[in-house]
């Protein structure tokens, strides 16, 4: 590598500077993760050989860390999916213009993406409704938020479906729900990818709607979880060091699997 | 094909459309989260209450808003764009950055927060150690100096990722053509930036202003962790939130705020779409 050259230099000394960015906070955590509490105290800023991995132990039992993943993974899942599913079944028809009002119905949609989430009322409808700290109600409530970017993604998809693609289907007489299970949602499935991921991240993200919506730790998902956990050992540092890296293990996995695609469509290519 | 949309529908009224509205009937009553209070109407009390100086927190939250949707978009926007520049390229590093640069958005919000409480933790951490060798000593997301700084710094590492994803998408629309034309009128590169770059990625820009301000107006998930709306970071939705939700659990006042942060991202949302549209009219016509 030739560092006469200015420019090069420059990229390096830039690139270097990105990857300080983003990873002295994570190998921070990962650090102080493996160092015994008696380490942390005395000098916290030196390299923990050798690594003391009992953290993760303490923090797993301590922190009740196994049920919350297993709650989060359940209202993720339920909630992105269900709400992918109506995308579709939204944005299909808007795209193709088969029911009346089409462009209104898509411009609310719009709409419902600049608004924020009325909290309040919400609390009041899951009691009255009786989805108030319970699974399936809390997944029911993590289904409307996903849905505006669901629909403006997925009929961006179906417009680019050739519509003889509908008519040959039709002729040959296959009905609606299977034309849109085996002709569409195949066609359509890297945005459908992308539609679930970014809905699966918002329940994930959400801290919010645990503390509104429910009340017993055993329903608790990860965000409220880890929170409380924090809130009652806030300066045990490297026991929550391990349990933010476990709780974090599940989406790494989950992103080194879909980052190409994640990037790739938020990018624009597809 | 109507019994999908309806459900989705349904969802969107029921979940989407009525507590909207619902929002609005609350603010007009002294709904408590205490069970068993009698909850009657109330006129305009809350309204008024908010404008009066029996709650102070009000015009601070506003202020607080402001800083925080402008820092964040303005912040969020220059460093994105300069990322999407050094990142665009199909190397090996450039495409390992950018997994890197996507990865905290998929942490969430818990472990960003929590993450970058331990990194500028006030008693030991290693900010403690970087400023305290300048003799600079903080409570830095406890102290009213320092915590909406921080507060913008680590929303914008969050979603930073995203930003650059979409303006990199933008720069490579951009026909290589034009800037070697640009390059042989000895064109400078800030020049290159104000009169090609910038204009020719409306589309994007657009996009990502809209995210970064409807997000940093309407979410308050990682407020939430970091401060819990202390230390003059109590925008108009934290705001909300703690009024209906915390202690005093009062939600016919919390849902006066909400329909003020309401207002305000229609105000704000509506001229911006509208601003933005005609920006790329204009540019790329």
């Amino acid at each position: 590598m030739k560092f006469s050259n200015p420019l090069r230099v420059r990229r390096l000394a830039s690139g270097l500077l990105i990857a300080l960015i983003f990873l002295v906070p994570i190998v921070y955590v990962i650090m102080i993760s493996l160092e015994s509490p008696s380490q942390f105290a005395a000098h916290p800023m030196q390299p923990p050989l050798p690594p003391h991995i009992g953290n993760f132990g303490s923090a797993w039992r301590q922190g009740d860390l196994g049920p919350e993943i297993i709650n989060t993974i359940i209202y993720a899942v339920g909630g992105a999916g269900i709400s992918t599913g109506l995308s579709l079944l939204i944005a299909f028809p808007i795209a193709r213009r088969l029911i009346r009002w089409s462009s209104p119905l898509f411009q609310w949609f719009v709409i419902g993406l600049a608004l924020p989430i009325p909290y309040i009322p919400l609390f009041i409808e899951a009691r009255d409704l009786g989805l108030y700290n319970n699974r399936i109600g809390y997944i029911l409530l993590h289904v409307e938020p996903g849905l505006p970017l669901g629909v403006i993604l997925l009929s961006a998809f179906v417009s680019s479906i050739p519509r003889e693609l509908d008519e040959a289907a039709w002729l040959d007489g296959a009905s609606y729900p299977r034309y849109i299970v085996s002709f569409v949602a195949p066609l359509a499935w890297p945005s459908i990818v992308i539609t679930f991921l970014y809905s699966l991240l918002f329940v994930w993200n959400d801290i919010i709607g645990p503390v509104v919506f429910l009340a017993s730790p055993s329903l608790f998902p990860v965000a409220r979880g880890v929170y409380s956990f924090y809130s009652s050992n806030e300066s045990a540092y490297t026991l929550l060091a391990a349990a933010v890296m476990i709780v974090s293990a599940p989406v790494a996995i989950l992103f080194a699997a879909s980052q190409k695609q994640l990037l790739r469509a938020t990018m624009g290519i597809r | 094909m109507w019994a999908g949309v309806g459900v989705g529908a349904a969802f969107y009224v029921m979940f989407g459309i009525v507590p909207a509205v619902a929002n609005f009937v609350v603010s007009f009553t002294n709904y408590s989260g205490f069970p068993g209070t009698p909850t009657s109407f109330v006129g305009f009390t809350n309204y008024n209450i908010l404008f009066s100086t029996q709650a102070p927190g009000f015009i601070s939250s506003i202020v607080a808003t402001l800083i925080f949707v402008v820092g964040v978009t303005v912040v969020q926007n220059a460093v994105g764009l300069a990322l999407a520049h050094r990142l665009q390229g199909e190397g090996k590093t450039a495409s390992a950055l950018r997994v890197l640069a996507f990865f905290p958005i998929v942490l969430g919000v818990t472990v960003v927060g929590i993450t970058w409480l331990l990194l500028f933790d006030p008693v030991s951490s290693p900010a403690q150690v970087v400023f305290g060798a300048f003799g600079i000593h903080s409570a830095f997301f406890g102290a009213n100096t320092w915590a909406m700084t921080l507060v913008i710094i680590v929303q914008v590492w969050q979603n930073l990722g995203f930003t650059m994803a979409v303006y990199i998408g933008g720069l490579k629309t951009i026909p290589a053509s034009i800037y070697e034309a640009a390059a042989l009128d000895g064109v400078s590169a800030w020049q290159r930036l104000r009169s090609i770059t910038w204009p020719m990625m409306a589309p994007m820009v657009s996009v990502n202003v809209l995210f970064a301000v409807v997000g940093s107006l309407t979410t308050y998930n990682l407020i939430y962790v970091l401060t819990d709306g202390a230390f003059g970071t109590n925008t108009l939705g934290m705001f909300a939130f703690n009024t209906a939700f915390g202690q005093s659990a009062d939600l016919g006042l919390g849902a006066a705020v909400t329909t003020a942060l309401f207002v305000v991202a229609v105000a704000v949302a509506i001229p911006l779409v509208a601003m933005l549209r005609s920006r790329e009219r204009r540019l790329l016509a």
